[in-house]
């Protein structure tokens, strides 16, 4: 095999099929970079049985061929080379990067050991990739991080004809997304998938490049246990999580007694002024009346800050305290210029959206649910 | 077990040298001949010891202690407060964790914490190599051993794949699959129980007995 490539264009492709490769592989040549030359092309592909990754760049092929690397060793050494070209060639059972006057000589894995890749599942549909992106990252961050709810650890994905719902939450805060999408599978009406949200958003960062994302799901139900995404030359696999999702949307409150709308730049602001002095696990209190919204945290002895903002207010007047960070993570996915929040009581959960600007109606499109903090005394 | 609580000074010397001046003292000559001065505080670390193999020579007012190596640990007596010898015998053990025997008794109970419809066999399901923790069936029928440890190490895989190993030749539970349930998992014992076949779940000890934090939550 040997190949030329521009040094960019290597360390980039090198880099994102790289993340995925296993921290602790069980079998030796799962910590390897598959490079196969082909046709003016050059395909690097990874897999740890969990998610698979496979780019493919433009490259000057002299000689075809198939060769497993060290990938930590190839991200490494790819992405410090000098702005050349890169010259990639195999001797016998050795690879040799040569890039200006820096010449590597890598030792390969035994290629014809290395499992194949999963295929892509049965393509369903697309969307835009900063759509996609956006929307993961909006929910993704109310996933949980705690194994002993692993269902929780996931993104829930519900296809129902054009429309795709995201929901993730960590029984703190739930955030549900929708979007539409071109669904392109006949037959492929609705499906459910529970996507780790670690890799789903790691995709979906890494996918805005190109125009359109492709998701892929086994059609019908959850079928074969895997979900797919591919945009700009690069595809990801990964396999789906087990578990019952709990019924997140009887969660949402179904009226609620008062609703404040305030500006988020300044809210954002002022939660993390005064939260400065929130201890650990301590709530910042907001206490909403009429064109007004005052913040305070720190109580007793301790250090403690208030401060007050403009707030629109329709119903009852009310007090109630949040953690911040969680708050705060809601106040910045909503990603308007204006948070509209939705109260029943204290101590029941919130909904947070967003709106363009104060007299705008809200849309449902993204909704961040979060559950207050009780008040002692 | 020998307790002595005498006004002594200590001098050990060996590959270093120190010295305790003059003052009451806990000394205690344990039936593997042992020997550790204690002062009045800290719960574990006697102020100088010596570990067997050693010889306790009792002199005039003079004990010295000799290991192997020829170090010494010198022991001037000046009075003796208190001279007592109890007879306690052999040791059982430091028995199975609390919170272990905890964990097996609560998930007996709560098998749905590991998957719904699962049924209990037995708890302390003999082995010829020692009992294995649970023994039930998942929702399909098929046998599960699982094996609870607080912290989940490697060692803990090695133990649930032996008692698999050996399960599995019992044709009339056969297959047994297996489950490592842990409060923790150490990243190494996951690839290792993963690489097995073996399934990793973390156990929240709170929520099993019930004693959540009181934060309110969505569900």
């Amino acid at each position: 095999m040997k190949f030329r490539v521009e040094r960019d264009v290597l360390a980039d492709a090198v880099a994102w099929t790289a993340r995925s490769l296993p921290a602790r592989p069980a079998v030796p040549v799962l910590a390897g970079l598959l490079l196969e030359a082909a046709d003016q092309r050059l395909t690097l592909s990874s897999f740890d049985y969990e998610v698979s990754a496979r780019g493919g760049v433009e490259a000057e092929i002299d000689e075809p061929g198939r060769v497993l690397v060290s990938g930590r060793l190839l991200a490494d050494i790819s992405k410090s080379l000098p702005n050349r070209p890169v010259e990639v060639s195999t001797d016998g059972a050795k690879v040799t990067v040569v890039c200006g006057s820096a010449r590597f000589t890598l030792p390969t894995l035994p290629v014809e050991d290395y499992p194949a890749l999963p295929d892509m599942p049965t393509a369903a549909g697309s969307v835009e990739g900063d759509v996609f992106a956006a929307a993961v990252a909006q929910v993704a961050i109310a996933a949980g991080r705690d194994d002993t709810l692993p269902m929780l650890t996931g993104v829930r994905v519900e296809i129902e004809g054009d429309m795709v719902t995201l929901a993730a939450t960590d029984r703190y805060r739930l955030a549900v997304r929708q979007f539409h999408w071109k669904p392109e599978a006949d037959g492929l009406s609705s499906a459910v998938a529970l996507v780790p949200a670690k890799t789903l958003n790691d995709t979906a960062k890494s996918l805005t490049q190109g125009d359109s994302v492709q998701i892929a799901l086994s059609g019908d139900k959850i079928g074969e246990g895997m979900i797919g995404f591919e945009g700009a030359g690069r595809r990801t696999t990964t396999r789906l999580l087990e578990g019952e999702f709990p019924k997140y949307r009887a969660l949402f409150p179904e009226q609620s007694e008062t609703v404040a709308t305030v500006e988020t730049a300044p809210f954002v602001d002022a939660v993390k002024r005064v939260s400065l002095v929130a201890e650990r696990n301590t709530p910042v209190r907001l206490s909403f009346s009429d064109g007004r919204l005052v913040l305070e945290a720190g109580s007793g002895d301790e250090a403690q800050a208030s401060e007050a903002i403009d707030a629109t207010l329709e119903g009852e007047e009310i007090s109630i305290a949040f953690n911040p960070t969680f708050l705060l993570e809601g106040l910045s996915a909503i990603g308007s210029p204006v948070a509209q929040i939705s109260f029943t009581t204290s101590t029941k959960p919130a909904v947070m959206t967003g709106k363009p600007d104060v007299e705008a109606e809200a849309t449902d499109e993204y909704r961040y649910l979060i559950m207050p903090v009780r008040l002692s005394g | 077990m020998r307790l002595v609580i005498a006004r002594c000074s200590v001098d050990y010397v060996g590959r270093l040298t120190a010295h305790l001046p003059s003052a009451p003292r806990l000394i205690l000559v344990k039936r593997d001949g042992s020997v550790s001065v204690h002062a009045d505080d800290r719960a574990y670390k006697p102020l100088n010891w010596m570990s067997p193999p050693c010889t306790l020579k009792e002199g005039d007012g003079v004990w010295t202690v000799i290991n192997k190596a020829g170090e010494k640990l010198i022991i001037t007596i000046e009075e003796v407060l208190h001279d007592t010898s109890h007879e306690l015998g052999v040791d059982p053990g430091l028995v199975k964790d609390g919170v272990e025997a905890h964990l097996q008794e609560l998930l007996a109970d709560r098998l749905d914490a590991l998957g719904a419809g699962w049924t209990l066999i037995r708890r302390e399901y003999p082995t010829p190599i020692g009992p294995v923790d649970i023994l039930c069936r998942d929702a399909d029928g098929t046998t599960v051993a699982v094996e609870i440890k607080r912290r989940g190490e490697i060692d803990g895989v090695e133990q649930l794949t032996r008692y698999l190993e050996l399960l599995n030749r019992d044709t009339l539970i056969a297959p047994v699959k297996g489950v490592f349930a842990a409060q923790e998992i150490k990243p190494q014992a996951r690839v290792l129980a993963v690489d097995r076949g073996i399934t990793c779940v973390t156990l929240d000890y709170n929520a099993l007995r019930g004693t959540e934090d009181d934060k309110l939550k969505l569900f």
